[in-house]
């Protein structure tokens, strides 16, 4: 049994938005970057995440198995398509002056930095109620 | 001598007290798991098993709770409650954080309990209140 219960799955959870905070101000701040090594203009980057259980923590809580913690499954790109401009005067523009920008958009990444920064506190929270039980079973007799 | 220390050990409040708290414990884990994963598609979210409550309830009721340690708090998945959302995820962050604040406030009476338990014993044994 645990000292601090649930501790280990908030932890990955809060390494787990972390990760995800940083793959969006990649995309926020590649908003206009219209050339990447590929030659193309950057590729939104998407995290998913997934729950799984590790075995050395499930043996440990044998009555906890069905909880789980999270990680990030993978980072995949957007595959949705550039955004189009007339901008002659661009180095990267093609031969009839088109523009192609990231499919990054600006809303969509400020919206979903705020979930995770929502979903980092909410984990914060958590932490802080595991140690606040194991204050109050330590005082147990005390 | 040791018999009356462990007749107040062995009394039924104590021994409901000792499951609750483990209970509590657990439901606690079941919570940091739903809110660890509020953002991955597809979880269903945990809570405790509702037959605990019940088996509980009766065992206390029938007033000889003498299978007590048969008694253990599980988890089980909660796919009944309905999702709002495309991913199929049925965790709802405020809910949980409602209950998790519950459940810590169960524990913490449940811990006083345990502690009060404890110095009825002491003053007992030492015939004097002690100042804490």
């Amino acid at each position: 049994m645990d000292l601090l219960p649930g501790a280990s799955f908030s932890a990955d959870a809060l390494h787990a938005e972390k990760l995800r905070m940083e793959v969006i101000a990649q995309n926020i701040a590649n908003v206009q970057t219209t050339r990447t090594a590929r030659g193309e203009p950057y590729r939104r980057q998407l995290v998913s995440f997934e729950s799984h259980l590790d075995p050395k923590i499930a043996a440990a809580n044998p009555g906890a198995q069905l909880a789980k913690s999270v990680r990030v499954d993978s980072i995949t790109e957007d595959r949705s398509p550039f955004k189009s401009v007339f901008n002659p005067g661009h180095p990267h523009a093609d031969a009839s002056g088109m523009l192609k920008l990231p499919n990054v958009d600006l809303a969509m990444e400020m919206v979903d930095l705020i979930s995770s920064s929502r979903s980092y506190e909410a984990n914060l929270a958590v932490v802080k109620t595991s140690r606040q039980l194991a204050r109050q079973a330590l005082s147990i007799n005390s | 001598m040791n018999g009356m220390i462990e007749g107040i050990f062995n009394r039924d409040n104590y021994e409901a007290a000792k499951v609750m708290l483990d209970a509590s414990v657990l439901r606690h884990t079941a919570i940091a798991s739903n809110i660890a994963n509020v953002e991955t598609p597809g979880y269903k979210r945990v809570d405790l098993d509702p037959k605990f409550e019940s088996q509980l309830v009766r065992l206390m009721q029938s007033g000889s709770p003498q299978g007590l340690e048969g008694v253990q708090p599980s988890l089980i998945v909660d796919s009944k409650s309905p999702s709002v959302r495309p991913d199929g995820n049925n965790v709802k962050i405020d809910s949980e954080m409602l209950s998790m604040n519950r459940n810590a406030m169960e524990f913490e009476f449940l811990a006083q309990y345990m502690n009060r338990s404890f110095k009825r014993v002491k003053t007992a044994i030492s015939g004097t209140v002690s100042s804490t």
